[in-house]
């Protein structure tokens, strides 16, 4: 009896052995093949800490490549630098059949420097190499190695983080010694961990997933974090680049930072102290203090990354900036910071994930990997400002919609701290326009506008104000679709305040804006501000509805229409109320006088997933208001 | 358009003039103190001067190199200008040799905060140089301490081993410059022609003889030392809808017509006329050799066009055969230099590869084909005065069958048989055959696009509207749709987006023909229902006859233009709606009728309306007979669109009877 079992449960590991390695594209459960233009067939992470300067990562995935659209899935991409080096790669093509067609090997990848689009050297290499299969569907099975001399931080494991792709298995392994201590942070994994030890006495934790569909793209989704799957791991010790420390929250981490990685850097010379000293003389509120150094850091600076080594996470000296007048955030932050205290301003080195979504780090789990910017906070008692310091002309104060309303680690000599940026409202972040036109009995428009922009709309001109005056009136009229616009004048003023607004004024003609056809003149009420865009349906949709900014636009237009000419048609007035959003438009009509008037708010937040039709229906009936004409005929 | 203008034809007329040479380093006050660039106030950073020396001579690892000198002072005006301060120089490499950055030096000179002169040198551990795909890097660097109102002066010496590619010199740029000169030493070795390019006019141009400048193991030569300059240069602005802006940018260029090796004395003619390149393509063992290959592809062509009698049956066969069997690298290039048998085997290789295939595969097959050369639209035009063969970056092939020419590309799985990419209809084509003298062929009006719309709706009691939009594609629009459903995974997940994004409307049945069928029109058959009116109490409807596709805007703002608009082929575009009202309803306003042309048939907008009792038909017409219009076509174009866009514009009304 004893024996059979046995037997029988060698027989099962046996099959599913062979099965695991069989790649018949016939075997993949049809449940897995909506919206996948890939499935990956199986995917194994193996995480071998051997030492703190010493972990191995093993890599081996197998993966199906459905059709064209999923030859992006096929690149294979191996990030390597001094510290992560490669220690090979291979890999085999099957045809549809399972059948191996062709072997690769690393001396078939390309190897380049890696591009972020704005650093001017990073010492990040890549090596990449796709293996140009016509027949589709193939699968495509590689594995490598890396080796990585720091144990700061481990890939964090993703086992579905691409649209279009569909999971059939996928593990991940970290095994380490019985004493190195990790933290780690389940993410959306239906599987806990399993925790055993391995034939060389390792400690192993194990994570498995099955049957993943396809992810697809749902507009307006919460951040990917919130609904994906993931594991997080962080070391309670590591070593990196020479530097050791240990953390196992955000105050032990934000006070190692400040230890081990700023405190030294914040020296500037004598010279330039005493012209802080000299630049402020006079002014007594610190906050004053503050701006007048922050302008003259913004004029003499300008942002240039440089990534090598642990640069990547420890600033330039700030003696290095006040001479080169260039460095990334962190050197543009920590030079700020090393100003202010030329003057005894305390301020604080905040760490963020920046972006126009915002992220916060995880209140409850503390690593390194969860940011890729630095902002300056000032604690001013009753006031904390915080300042981004890469920009020549963001205000002071002003932190736009790249770190608002976030969670942001400032690291502190008594430790971290996670602190909140401000958060700009739906009814701070206004675009209000008033315009004034004379319409006449041709069609022709003329007349003038004024715009301003607040809270995070105060930078919607930014590209424009720095164009060359004619480059200025090109892109203004991409900006205002009405046809024919000339525009006349075109004048921007900046209040830097505290509050910055825009304000944009317009001096415009536009012939022929309304059509002129059997007595009858028809124009868009709407000559402004008109949406062209509804979100797409989505049948099943599994997300929240999320908001992640709201902001308020106002358009009033006055057009004094010509003489002799009365109302014939125009559009019924709109008013819609919701949770998540308001719009109005009207039309009123005295004398020869047409006021339009109309306000779209949306507002910031998580909403149930069954509202996302009214979503749609509400910018639905935008575009369709929008889109209405007004028609004038002569006579009474 | 194109301004191409041949200066000057070396070792001819040389003279001997005052010596021309590079502006003099340093601190100068004025400069520093310089507010404002007055011949453009809008200016961030102006180059001060600008200064580039090329020569060919013996390196010091005793290997002929070009050796090519810059120098350069701009003027940072404001901080928007500092972008300036940062230099990247692309350089090139082959698989063993590669060109190199040295004696890179930077200052930047300003003003301190006490107002006072200071000057700052950039750090060479500071210079980086960064691998950006195979046979290219770039050498990159900052300059320290830029202020608003600073100058910054660098130099540095690339040396090339491509001494057969002579260093072209852009007088113009982003940012104005006062002045900028050039001057290249050429050996007696070595022939150039020169060539201007762009609307400025050079300043400056002198050429002198150098006594014994080369000398190398004994051989010995005198070299044509020639010096151009301009000054006041206008920075360059692009248009919308133009082509290359290398085709418009000043610049001078050089092209190698022979040249003499200084060791053996044997002399190559390299590009003195087509009939020369001609031959050297043909001995050419990444060009000419590969289309030689034709016992190969018999062999392996005989299965694709077994069976097929007709010369375009086994053309068409063997082109969408190659067409699957390839994936494109991402390289470009007229050669192959490691031959198309090992790209073959790979199934994958660079645009020369793949087409030179192609040639080699269809005239195995008996199918008469050309080869022909191009340059792509960003790549800018082609030199027509005289053979540059660094001009073109794609090979096409060119299939005559029974007195038609096909025009063929089969890098992209999704062209139809003698469709191209808008990327290759770019100026000219030079037609390369094995056993006949090249000769040119016009590119830019080659192909048309078109697209028919047809509705057939019926308003319903209820305030829907009911029917079938059905939509045909051919040419060049059929390539663009098909792209855009094969972006999903299946026909039903592209009618599932399509209707998504159409939230009015509501797709009831579809039908797609002929997506595979790549010569064929592409259909699109919609069966749909429109929420149209939320309730038909109303005394007058408003309808929009061109709701399908409205033009709302003009693309045309400029009131002038300075290059051409270049769209890159022919365009026909039509509607028919025929629509069914209910009974109770009437037209009270019809939909404008008019017909509007531009001069010497360049294209046309027209509309139709007829109708009887609660029917009407309605059509329109927007076509556009060439690729190219000049600037002094272009308000006429403008005008047809603000046409288009004011008859779009107007709504009909039914009227409750």
């Amino acid at each position: 009896m004893r024996t059979s079992l046995l037997l029988f449960f060698l027989l099962i590991i046996s099959m599913a052995a062979g099965a695991q390695d069989n790649y018949d594209v016939s075997l993949i459960s049809k449940d897995l093949l909506p919206y996948a233009s890939a499935v990956v067939r199986n995917n194994e992470v193996n995480v071998e800490v051997k030492d703190y300067d010493n972990t191995l990562y093993h890599i081996k995935t197998a993966v199906t490549i459905l059709n064209k659209n999923g030859n992006n899935i096929a690149d294979i991409v191996v990030w390597h630098d001094k510290t992560n080096i490669i220690k090979g790669i291979k890999g085999i093509v099957y045809n549809q059949f399972g059948k191996p067609v062709k072997k690769f090997s690393e001396s078939d990848f390309e190897d380049v420097n890696a591009h972020d689009g704005f650093s001017l050297f990073w010492d990040l290499k890549v090596k990449h190499y796709n293996p140009a299969v016509t027949d589709y569907p193939y699968t495509i099975v590689y594995e490598y190695e890396v080796k990585s001399k720091q144990s700061l931080f481990f890939e964090s494991w993703e086992p579905n983080s691409t649209t279009g792709q569909a999971v059939e298995k996928s593990s991940y392994t970290f095994s380490c010694k019985p004493d190195f201590g990790i933290r780690y942070k389940e993410t959306n994994i239906p599987t806990k961990v399993a925790i055993g030890t391995n034939k060389d006495g390792y400690k192993t934790y194990t994570w498995q997933i099955n049957n993943l569909k396809a992810v697809k793209d749902e507009p307006y989704s919460p951040n990917a974090d919130k609904y994906l799957s993931s594991v997080r791991i962080a070391p309670q010790k590591f070593s990196y680049e020479g530097v050791t420390g240990a953390f196992s929250n955000w105050k032990e981490m934000g006070k190692w930072m400040y230890d081990k990685l700023l405190v030294s850097r914040l020296q500037v010379p004598a010279t330039t102290a005493a012209y802080m000293k000299q630049l402020t003389d006079g002014i007594t509120d610190p906050k004053l203090k503050a701006k007048k150094i922050y302008e003259y850091m913004q004029d003499k600076t300008h942002y240039i990354s440089v990534q090598v080594g642990i640069g990547g996470y420890q600033p330039f000296l700030a003696a290095d900036v006040d001479q080169q007048n260039y460095g990334d955030c962190k050197a543009l932050v920590n030079y700020t910071q090393a100003l202010l205290k030329t003057v005894n301003i305390d301020s604080y080195y905040c760490i963020v994930k920046a972006g126009s979504t915002k992220k916060s780090p995880l209140n409850d789990f503390a690593s390194m990997d969860q940011f890729n910017h630095v902002i300056l906070c000032l604690p001013f008692k009753n006031d904390t400002t915080f300042l981004e310091c890469t920009s020549q002309k963001i205000p002071f104060g002003f932190l736009s919609d790249f770190t608002d309303d976030r969670n942001v680690l400032a690291c502190t000599p008594e430790g971290g701290k996670l602190l909140h940026t401000p958060k700009y409202t739906a009814q701070n972040n206004l675009q209000e326009r008033k315009a004034s036109f004379i319409l006449d009995a041709q069609g022709n428009l003329s007349g003038q506008m004024q715009t301003v922009f607040k809270g995070t709309q105060y930078d919607n001109r930014e590209g424009i104000i720095e164009e060359a005056p004619k480059e200025r009136v090109k892109n203004l009229q991409k900006e205002y679709a009405i046809n024919n616009m000339n525009i006349e004048k075109a004048d921007f003023k900046q209040d830097k305040s505290l509050q910055p607004v825009t304000t944009e004024t317009i001096k415009l003609s536009a012939g022929e804006y309304g059509s002129v056809n059997d007595g009858k003149i028809t124009f868009l009420a709407n000559a402004t501000n008109r949406a062209h865009t509804v979100p797409r349906e989505v049948r099943n949709r599994r997300n929240e509805v999320y908001i992640n900014r709201g902001y308020t636009d106002e358009d009033e237009i006055v057009y004094a229409l010509p003489a002799g000419y009365h109302v014939d048609l125009r559009p019924t007035d709109v008013s819609i109320n919701k949770p998540f959003g308001k719009f109005s438009a009207t039309i009123t009509v005295k004398e020869n006088e047409l006021v339009y008037k109309r306000r779209v708010q949306l507002i910031d937040g998580t909403y149930s997933k069954d509202i996302y039709q009214d979503l749609i229906d509400f910018y639905q009936a935008i575009v369709e208001s929008d889109d209405n004409n007004v028609t004038l005929v002569k006579g009474n | 358009m194109k301004k191409l203008l041949l200066i000057t034809l070396l070792f001819i007329g040389l003279q001997h003039l005052a010596s021309a040479q590079d502006f003099k380093e340093g601190f100068v006050q004025e400069e520093v103190d310089m507010q404002r660039y007055d011949k453009d106030t809008a200016a961030h950073a102006v180059y001060l001067n600008e200064f580039g020396n090329s020569r060919i001579d013996i390196a010091g690892d005793d290997h002929i190199r070009l050796i090519y000198k810059y120098h350069a002072k701009i003027k940072i005006l404001d901080n928007k200008g500092f972008s300036n301060g940062t230099i990247e120089i692309p350089i090139h490499n082959s698989d063993d040799v590669s060109e190199e950055v040295t004696d890179i030096t930077g200052t930047t000179y300003y003003k301190d905060d006490n107002g006072l002169m200071q000057k700052i040198e950039l750090d060479p551990k500071k210079v980086f140089k960064t691998k950006d795909y195979k046979y290219g890097s770039t050498v990159k660097f900052a300059l320290p301490g830029l202020r608003n109102g600073c100058v910054i002066e660098f130099r540095y010496t690339l040396i090339s081993p491509y001494w057969d590619s002579f260093r072209k010199w852009e007088f113009q740029d982003e940012i104005p410059k006062i002045y900028s000169q050039y001057e290249v030493h050429i050996p007696g070795f070595w022939t150039f022609n020169a060539s201007l390019r762009g609307p400025y006019k050079l300043t400056k141009t002198t050429s002198e003889l150098e006594r014994e400048c080369f000398t190398s193991h004994g051989s010995k030569s005198d070299c044509s030392h020639l010096t151009y300059a301009m000054k006041d240069i206008p920075a360059f602005v692009a248009e919308d809808y133009m082509t290359s802006p290398k085709n418009f940018l000043s610049a001078i260029y050089f092209e190698l017509v022979e040249w003499t090796n200084p060791y053996t004395s044997v002399k190559t003619l390299v590009s003195k006329e087509w009939k020369d390149i001609d031959r050297q393509l043909k001995i050419e063992d990444a060009f000419g050799s590969q289309l030689k290959r034709k016992d190969l592809m018999k062999e392996r062509m005989a299965a694709v066009i077994a069976g097929k009698t007709t010369e375009l049956d086994k053309a068409t066969a063997i082109y969408a055969y190659l067409q699957k069997w390839y994936k494109w690298n991402d390289y470009w290039g007229i050669y192959s230099p490691d031959g198309i048998k090992r790209a073959m085997d790979a199934h994958t290789g660079s645009i020369a590869d793949i087409n030179l295939t192609l040639i080699t595969a269809l005239n195995a097959a008996g199918v008469n084909t050309e080869a022909v050369l191009l340059s792509t639209r960003e790549h800018g035009n082609i030199n027509t005065l005289y053979p540059v063969i660094s001009d073109f970056n794609y090979v096409i092939a060119k299939a005559n069958i029974d007195g038609k020419s096909y025009y063929l590309d089969a890098t992209d799985p999704l062209l139809s048989f003698g469709l191209l990419q808008l990327k290759c209809l770019n100026d000219k084509g030079r037609v390369i055959s094995l056993d006949k003298p090249s000769y040119w062929v016009e590119l830019s009006s080659l192909q048309k696009t078109s697209e028919i719309h047809t509705l057939d709706l019926t308003l319903l009691d209820n305030g829907k509207i009911k029917g079938t939009i059905t939509n045909y594609y051919n040419g060049y629009n059929a390539y663009t749709h098909r792209k855009a459903i094969k972006k999903f995974n299946s026909v039903d997940e592209y009618i599932e987006d399509l209707d998504a994004k159409l939230p009015k409307i509501k797709i009831l049945k579809s039908n797609i023909s002929n997506l595979d069928s790549l010569n064929q029109p592409l259909g699109e058959i919609l069966e749909v229902e429109i929420d149209a009116f939320e309730n038909m109490n109303k005394a007058r409807l408003v309808f929009n006859p061109f709701f399908w596709e409205k033009r709302t805007t003009n693309p045309f703002k400029l009131a002038e233009r300075d290059y051409p608009v270049d769209w890159g082929m022919a365009s026909d575009n039509r509607m028919v709606l025929n629509m069914h009202l209910p009974a109770q309803y009437a037209i009270e306003t019809p939909p404008q009728v008019v017909a509007f042309a531009l001069p010497n048939n360049g294209g046309m907008f027209a509309t139709n309306f007829d109708s009887h009792d609660n029917e009407f038909s309605f059509s329109n017409i927007t076509r556009f007979t060439k690729a190219i219009y000049f600037p002094e076509e272009y308000p006429y174009l403008k005008e047809l669109y603000n046409k288009i866009v004011l008859t779009e514009k107007t709504d009909m009304v039914f009227k409750k009877k």
